[in-house]
């Protein structure tokens, strides 16, 4: 009974890894693309075999399931011998809003729930809503849990979740801060806690999640205290496309001088800003640190980026009224050493001291890049949200089965 | 009920806007032209529109070659044989549509919805030349129909019950706009209503109560429209208003869809509005306007 599928479903994509938690080991991993198109493109990618590629007329997402399902039982390319040997199925979910705040078993009013929230996450609750329902289809006897993007801050207290404007709107309409990426959150901070051989409780981290999308959350006593994140992704540090924080009088203004609707100054914030806005380069962190030495642009870019997160983490120390451990992870935090280095080389009165040989090395381990004596411990710890939505499923699965005996 | 492949009949303004907001959904566009010259220039327009919409900021570069792949070029009105739904959107003649539908019932399959865009044709006689009548609608949009979120579901007399709860679910869950019920009448509501304003206004102007500019600008700052009646009637194309107004005044017989003296005038002189130009104000390649 350890054989956990997670999947990640997207509004015309699906992701999976199969995990065996005997020893918490992938499986198979893979996708599946252009879903609702003649051509869906299939990755299959078992483990310790060769990737298969196909390409089929996948229409749904029921479909898709059906067809990921075969690839996992696929006597060539598959990992297990039947569909039966699926134990239970987890879900990431992006928005569990104020009432989903820990991975739970699917249900009837779980489902309505996510449902209640499409407003608040257009772009996703739907879509994971059908991957739920594709699953059903296809599995109707496995049990399946749903983890939140969400559920690690809802242990903010209102001082930070609340925005200082007319409280009727958190009444009617749920505007409120959730923040995002709990789950990467949650999962590095407990990783930094057992690299350091200290309780997590113990500990003042400041986690910053750099990818695509970032996010940076302060954590006091293991729970999410405050992130930057707020009701939608869109709050924060500056993103690849995305604003981050910004002066909320510019929207109407901006509307009203360009006569821009809704919808494209939704689109103007989340798709035309960022680091593509201020570069005219990209919004790939890569190519900018590329270009910086050469393009002006490209380095006013970065420099920003790393100006806002810095910004943000000397804030979320006063927050925790200090900072003992800084964590960076995700596809930028893991991976530009640049950017480590120039935030790192900022926080010197915070009593950061960064070990420059360290923050060069290249891997995929965790690790520490700061030095000796530094008063602030800085590591890299590459996120693995999926693990962590196969433990909370596994534990789920073997709650209810405790129960059920 | 599935609609992932649309058939769309006619490459001018209405027929391009109604593709471009079809395939923004994700929905697959079979565009239909007379020739294959007609199609590139429609293309070459969609492109413009979809330029436009970047330096808005509405969708990324990324988006725009999305869009366009799922726009597909027809000029053999026979490829349609596999399409979910058909929406007409050629000229506002009753001969020209009367065959497009002939035609339409004859390459698609029998249960497809055929729809037409019209404006203030009579649906009823549209659909008297096809087999099933239960299959034909009017599902009138609105210019520019990727913002304006609105529709005009319209039943002709033997248009099915079915075929309107298919429609309305096409318009508010596919395409997620407002679909409001219109049982046929000319004009329907919103060309009824706009064109009765657009109308007054010019008997305003002509009466010299007020300029163009005034008038415009009272309506606009005072009752919170987009633009002024005039400037409306300028993007419209002063023509349309005054087809659109003879049609009503011959069905309708009321004093009151006379179209007024002004409008034929400038109709004459070739000062149609925004495609000329100029109409009652002066507007550049883009249509943006210049005084």
């Amino acid at each position: 009974m350890t054989k956990i599928l997670v999947i990640n479903a997207g509004s015309s994509s699906l992701k999976y890894q199969l995990y065996d938690m005997k020893d918490e080991s992938v499986l198979a991993k893979g996708r599946v693309e252009r879903i609702g198109m003649d051509a869906s493109i299939i990755v299959h990618q078992p483990k310790g075999r060769e990737d298969l590629h196909a390409v089929e007329e996948i229409l749904d997402h029921t479909t898709a399931v059906r067809i990921v399902l075969q690839k996992l039982t696929d006597p060539v390319h598959g990992v297990i011998g039947s569909i039966n040997e699926i134990n239970a199925v987890g879900h990431r979910i992006v928005h569990g809003g104020e009432k989903l705040t820990k991975s739970m078993l699917i249900n009837d009013e779980v489902k309505q729930e996510i449902r209640r929230l499409f407003d608040l996450a257009p772009l996703h609750n739907p879509a994971h809503l059908m991957g739920i329902m594709a699953m059903e289809a296809n599995l109707p006897d496995v049990p399946q849990a749903v983890v939140f993007d969400t559920a690690f801050h809802s242990t903010m207290p209102p001082m930070c979740y609340l925005y200082p404007i007319p409280k009727v709107l958190y009444r009617k309409h749920m505007v409120r801060r959730y923040g995002f990426h709990g789950t990467s959150h949650q999962y590095v901070s407990e990783q930094a806690a057992k690299f350091l051989n200290k309780p997590l409780e113990s500990l003042k981290i400041i986690t910053c999640h750099i990818g695509n999308g970032a996010s940076v959350t302060a954590i006091k006593d293991g729970k999410s205290f405050d992130t930057s994140m707020g009701m939608t992704p869109l709050e924060g540090l500056m993103m690849g496309t995305r604003s981050g924080d910004l002066d909320p009088a510019i929207v109407p203004y901006a509307m009203a001088k360009e006569e821009l609707t809704i919808n494209e100054v939704n689109s103007m914030l989340n798709k035309h800003s960022g680091l593509m806005a201020i570069s005219g380069l990209s919004s790939d962190m890569r190519e900018i640190t590329e270009a910086m030495d050469t393009d002006p642009n490209a380095k006013l870019a970065f420099d920003m980026f790393e100006y806002r997160l810095r910004k943000y983490i000397g804030s979320y120390a006063a927050a925790l009224n200090g900072v003992d451990v800084i964590v960076f992870t995700a596809g930028i935090g893991e991976n530009s050493v640049v950017l480590r280095k120039q935030v790192c080389e900022n926080l010197t009165y915070l009593g950061v001291k960064l070990d420059e040989e360290r923050n060069a090395v290249r891997s995929s381990e965790v690790r520490r890049i700061s030095a000796d004596d530094s008063r602030v411990e800085v590591l890299v710890i590459p996120t693995n949200e999926e693990l962590m939505i196969a433990r909370d499923t596994y534990r789920l699965l073997r709650e209810k089965e405790a129960q059920g005996q | 009920m599935r609609f992932k492949k649309i058939g769309v009949i006619g490459g001018g303004t209405m027929g391009r806007s109604i593709a471009e907001m079809l395939s923004q959904k994700g929905l697959e566009v079979y565009l239909v032209e007379k020739s294959e010259e007609q199609l590139e220039h429609a293309f070459q327009m969609l492109e413009i529109s979809l330029d436009k919409q970047i330096e808005k900021w509405a969708i990324t570069t990324a988006e725009k070659k999305l869009i366009l792949s799922r726009i597909h070029k027809i000029s053999d009105k026979s490829m349609l044989k596999d399409v979910d739904m058909v929406i007409e959107a050629v000229t506002e003649d009753m001969d020209i549509k009367k065959e497009v539908f002939i035609e339409l019932d004859r390459v698609t399959k029998p249960d497809v919805i055929l729809a037409s865009n019209t404006s203030a044709l009579s649906l009823t006689e549209i659909a008297s030349v096809v087999k099933d009548p239960g299959r034909v609608i009017g599902l009138h949009f609105i210019h520019p129909v990727s913002r304006i979120d609105l529709v005009e579901i319209v039943r002709g007399l033997r248009t099915s019950e079915e075929t309107y709860e298919q429609a309305k679910y096409f318009v508010e869950s596919v395409i997620q706009k407002k679909g409001i019920m219109v049982f046929e009448s000319p004009g329907f509501v919103t060309t009824r209503l706009i064109c009765i304003l657009i109308n007054e206004a010019l008997h305003t102007l002509q009466e010299g109560v007020a300029s163009a500019e005034d008038i415009d600008s009272a309506m606009r700052i005072g009752y919170d429209f987009r633009y002024g009646p005039l400037e409306m009637c300028d993007r419209f194309g002063l023509d349309s208003v005054l087809a659109a107004m003879e049609r009503m005044f011959r069905e309708y017989g009321d004093l009151k869809f006379r179209p007024s003296v002004l409008l034929k005038k400038m109709v004459r002189a070739g000062r149609l509005g925004v495609k000329t130009g100029e109409g009652f104000f002066k507007y550049d390649r883009d249509g943006d306007r210049i005084s």
